[in-house]
């Protein structure tokens, strides 16, 4: 639906038309002569997107491309997994168990080593400081995947770290209405909580406040309900349909169904301690319940701040990092395994950019975005093989080089999308949701 | 001594009569704790009253009937003629292509809805309860125009005005970790919008900022880290209206800027650096060397205006000089028209150029022809900007109604006033207001409640940074924040609300209290139906304590609803 049914295309151009139309509430769903863009806005139902987006970025030499037989190889041991030839960091022993789900991509070379920049590079898949803010990840792919109508939310972030480019975790010129719905994450929440229990995980606001009761609640909406029908009565405007949808919108998705998918108090402790109980493995089980009832892109966040940004003392970080990693992530393919619904849910792991594999005299590793590694599973996805290939010391792409652009194309076609499909910008110029091609032998 | 009477009690005939007694620094009635006249509509918060410039004269410490009396005197300045002439020719071309659309036109706004919105686009907020009741009471044929010039008079106006800029100016996100270069920034601007700058030299002004102790607009800078391609990028386009980053890169696909003229333009922001002398404190230098070359290529080029210009040899002085005298020039061709086509978005919702920021050849927009006659109106009013929102407000376009009978027209052709999204600022400002927000509550940082904690973390929660009133934003986040997060909910609570407070006066009745909370609203008395159908609901409620909570409820309804979220 166009938000503005005036249907008078005469004396108007061409490029103001498609401006107003990107204005809709639905974007472009409605309009015969641009059939990819109305294809595109169609839900497409049953298909899952979870980002565990890694902030700092994390040491491939020290996770998923291990150099055993180099200096530069460090401390930890290289362990074999399920899939026979493919072998990973000792310190992930369940996800070794799940290799045959996931797919590395080794080969990842990008130019942008400040976490800013390499951050808006990797969520955006665009160069950072142009003009248009391009959307982030799940922003573009909620909007292809989402249902406008759904009780929850399309995009879902879960601990989200610092800012460090807000225009990395923004929706861009999408606006506002594509913006996460965020859960938890807010300053002073420990990655592991201290004493027994879990990290506390809940959306902003979803709940109304607690002087105010439900039955007063209906009261207050039933005005709500009148007033809003007098104004729209005469002023019936794309920004006041906006306004009604957006308001209606949320009031459903304060509803118990809704507000049940959040609340973790619900399953039993002995599942709860098995993702971790700290704020990502937490949050994972949040994603899986989730995904259980439909919501398409549900992004976690590991640590606090830049937790994998390692410049001293590495290894004990790392090792840390990799055992909330391992329990989150590989409990979450396992359940949504059981529950059938591994098969349509696409996994990203990644990081801003990778690290160096020489190690500094602090016992760190610095920034690297020239050769390292990601990680893709889940649905669409043919899992149980590494792509690509570092030297000797990790030091340069030996085989199968690929950039940003083919890591989210590829994780956009696994996940039903068609990345070349045009969206258009507010500014009235459309952008393919991915730029690259996607990598054919990662595709199931 | 002032012996004076609490002429609004006295007038409504409710209290009988009080005299005035000196509380804090103001003269109040005894009772302006409790009465609704006085402590709801006179004594309290007040953004215009914050961070007072001396020569501005604030509209709203007045007691008096009308606004109108006391600018009779400026009807006659020296700008009326030529002012009147621009408007009625406004409204004759924006008539001709109604005609021509053979689209009539919205019917004029009335008093209550020009009245909220003239507020909202000038000074960032809707008008008090006090001002609401005046205004509507008058009966002087030219309150509009003098409600015009008192509230582009005011303090709250060059407030908005810099909050409207640096939000233009400066990258998403700046206030953390630079809160004292983003109140720099704020604090010059409106310093140079209470004083009425010329337009072209606060421009001109703004780009030879140096910082120091007073941080000035330095941050524009250093936001931007010094890069001479993105300084060429962001004046172009905030300044001039000009997208000449794509020549960055290559020649402009759409207009004649090839990839020599960005970086000459951006060679005029080659030669400077930074300093920090201690934390906080960074100072912009000028030096004598620097140079940009085009990308992977050795060519140095030299600075060179956007109208193709070399600046003169004997021109000396550091080239963002140069650059400014340009800026500030009559060969500046580019300045005015952006400059006009951004104060008509400002009033109306949507450019005569869209986007804003995109003029040219290649865009000619919807009325070329009125945006160059209004182009030479503000060169010959000596850029001035005040004036320019003084013509446009004046004129019958501006003063039409946002409700339109059958199918709305498109935006370009101002048939009807576009309902127009707030900013974050204007939300929560005017919440503050409806609610009477105690000032040491909105003041925070700095003094200046424009950067209180609260509003600081509704603002930001917001994201609306790119914020286009044409286009209602807000998503998932935003509205659950607005509908169950603490700034409504402690608008909507007895405890914490002035409004509400002040509605417990026993004298009022409950139809009275109804109607002020619609007038605080929505600058408007409620229908018959409303003010029945709210009476009742909150006499439903069983002693005076739920009934002060349902009024609440109805203050809820009324802050959520499309009427008070959106500007119209």
């Amino acid at each position: 639906m166009m938000n503005d049914p005036s249907g008078a295309f005469g004396g108007v151009s061409r490029r103001q038309w498609l401006r107003r139309m990107s204005v809709g509430v639905l974007g472009a769903s409605a309009c015969p002569w641009l059939p990819a863009l109305a294809a595109a806005a169609q839900p497409k139902p049953g298909k899952h997107c979870v980002l565990l987006w890694m902030p700092g970025g994390p040491a491939q030499t020290d996770t998923f491309d291990m150099k055993p037989n180099h200096a530069n190889g460090g401390e930890f041991k290289e362990a074999a997994t399920s899939v026979p030839g493919l072998r990973f960091s000792e310190h992930l022993p369940q996800l070794a168990q799940q290799a045959e789900h996931l797919a590395l991509i080794r080969s990842l070379s990008t130019k942008e080593g400040d976490h800013g920049r390499g951050s808006y590079l990797m969520r955006t898949g665009r160069q950072p400081g142009g003009p248009v803010r391009f959307p982030t990840l799940g922003s573009m792919v909620s909007k292809e995947l989402g249902d406008p109508q759904s009780r929850l939310p399309n995009y879902i972030s879960i601990n989200p770290g610092p800012a460090v480019n807000a225009a990395a975790f923004g929706p861009g010129y999408l606006g506002p209405r594509y913006a996460p719905a965020t859960v938890g994450g807010g300053a002073g929440q420990n990655a592991v909580p201290a004493a027994d229990g879990f990290a506390e995980l809940g959306v902003d606001n979803l709940t109304l406040p607690k002087n105010v009761s439900a039955e007063q609640h209906q009261k207050r909406l039933e005005m709500w309900r009148s007033l809003q029908s007098r104004f729209l009565a005469s002023r019936s405007s794309g920004n006041s349909r906006a306004q009604n949808t957006m308001f209606r919108r949320a009031v459903r998705m304060m509803h118990d169904d809704a507000v049940a998918a959040f609340d973790l108090s619900q399953e039993p402790d002995a599942v709860r301690e098995a993702y971790g109980r700290g704020t990502f493995g937490q949050g994972c089980l949040m994603a899986r319940r989730l995904i259980e009832r439909g919501a398409p892109f549900v992004e976690v966040s590991l640590g606090t701040g830049l937790g994998w940004d390692t410049h001293l003392n590495n290894f004990p970080t790392v090792k840390t990092l990799s055992a909330q990693l391992d329990a989150g992530w590989a409990t979450l393919m396992r359940e949504l395994a059981d529950r059938g619904l591994l098969e349509s849910t696409t996994i990203l792991w990644m990081g801003e950019f990778g690290r160096t594999p020489t190690i500094n005299g602090n016992a760190g590793r610095d920034h690297f975005p020239a050769a390292w590694t990601c990680v893709l599973a889940g649905g669409g996805i043919a899992g149980g093989q590494v792509f690509g290939r570092t030297s000797d010391d990790g030091a340069a792409v030996e085989d199968g080089k690929v950039d940003e652009g083919n890591v989210l194309a590829t994780f956009c076609r696994a996940a039903g999308i068609d990345p070349a499909v045009e969206i258009i910008s507010s500014i009235g110029r459309p952008f393919p949701i991915m730029e690259g091609e996607p990598i054919a032998n990662l595709l199931a | 001594m002032k012996i004076s009477r609490c002429y609004r009690s006295a007038r409504r005939a409710q209290l009988g009569i009080y005299t005035l007694q000196r509380i804090g620094n103001r003269w109040r009635c005894p009772l302006f704790t409790l009465c609704i006249l006085c402590s709801a509509f006179s004594g309290n918060i007040e953004a215009e009253d914050i961070a007072k410039t001396p020569q501005i004269e604030s509209p709203n410490t007045e007691t008096r009937n009308t606004v109108a009396q006391d600018t009779d005197a400026h009807v006659g300045d020296a700008r009326s003629a030529p002012r009147a002439e621009m408007i009625a020719r406004i409204d004759d071309i924006l008539a001709e292509h109604w005609r021509q659309a053979k689209t009539p036109p919205s019917p004029p706004a009335d008093d209550s809805e020009f009245l909220r919105r003239a507020y909202l686009d000038l000074t960032g907020s809707i008008p008090k309860v006090s001002r609401v009741r005046a205004f509507l009471a008058d009966k002087h044929p030219r309150k509009r125009q003098a409600l015009l010039d008192a509230l582009l008079r005011s303090p709250a106006y060059a407030t908005h005005m810099a909050t409207l800029w640096r939000n233009i100016m400066l990258p998403a996100g700046m206030e953390n970790g630079n809160i004292q270069g983003v109140l720099g920034v704020q604090n010059w601007l409106r310093r140079q919008f209470a004083a009425n700058l010329r337009y072209d030299r606060l421009v001109s002004d703004l780009l030879v900022a140096t910082g120091g102790d007073d941080a000035g607009p330095s941050l524009f800078y250093t936001a931007l880290e010094l890069k001479p391609e993105e300084l060429a990028a962001n004046t172009a386009r905030i300044f001039l209206g000009l997208q000449i980053q794509c020549a960055q890169c290559h020649d402009h696909p759409f207009n004649h800027w090839k990839q020599h003229d960005f970086w000459g333009y951006a060679a005029f922001f080659a030669q400077l650096e930074q300093t920090q002398s201690s934390p906080g404190n960074t100072r912009l230098v000028d030096l004598e060397s620097g140079a940009v070359t085009i990308p992977e290529t050795a060519t140095v080029v030299a600075p060179q205006f956007p109208d193709g210009q070399s600046p003169l040899e004997d021109e000396g002085g550091p080239r963002r000089t140069q650059l400014s005298l340009w800026m500030a020039s009559r060969e500046n061709h580019y300045l005015p028209p952006a400059a006009v086509n951004r104060a008509w978005k400002q009033l109306f919702g949507w450019a005569l150029v869209e986007p804003v920021d995109d003029l040219g050849e290649h865009n000619p927009g919807s009325h070329p022809e009125l945006l160059q006659e209004l182009s030479s109106y503000f060169v010959q009013s000596g850029f001035d900007y005040q004036e320019l929102l003084r013509t446009l407000a004046n004129t019958k376009a501006y003063q039409l109604s946002s409700r339109y009978d059958g199918e709305r027209p498109p935006p370009e052709l101002f048939a009807t006033m576009m309902i127009k999204s707030l900013s974050a600022e204007q939300l929560y400002d005017s919440v503050a207001r409806a609610t009477l927000t105690p000032r040491n509550i909105a003041a925070g940082m700095g003094n200046s409640p424009a950067f209180s904690p609260q509003r600081q973390e509704f603002v930001s929660q917001m994201q609306l940074r790119n914020w286009n009133p044409a286009e209602f934003q807000a998503g998932m986040p935003q509205v659950l924040m607005l509908l169950n997060g603490r700034t409504v909910n402690a608008a909507s609570l007895p405890e914490t609300s002035g409004l509400l407070k002040a509605l417990e006066a026993p004298w009022l009745s409950e139809p009275q209290r109804v109607e002020t909370l619609f007038l605080a609203a929505y600058a408007r008395f409620p229908t018959d139906e409303e003010r029945q159908r709210f009476v009742a609901y909150i006499a439903e409620s069983e002693g005076a304590k739920s009934r002060r909570r349902a009024r609440g409820d109805v203050f809820w309804a009324l802050l959520t609803s499309a009427e008070f979220v959106l500007n119209h």
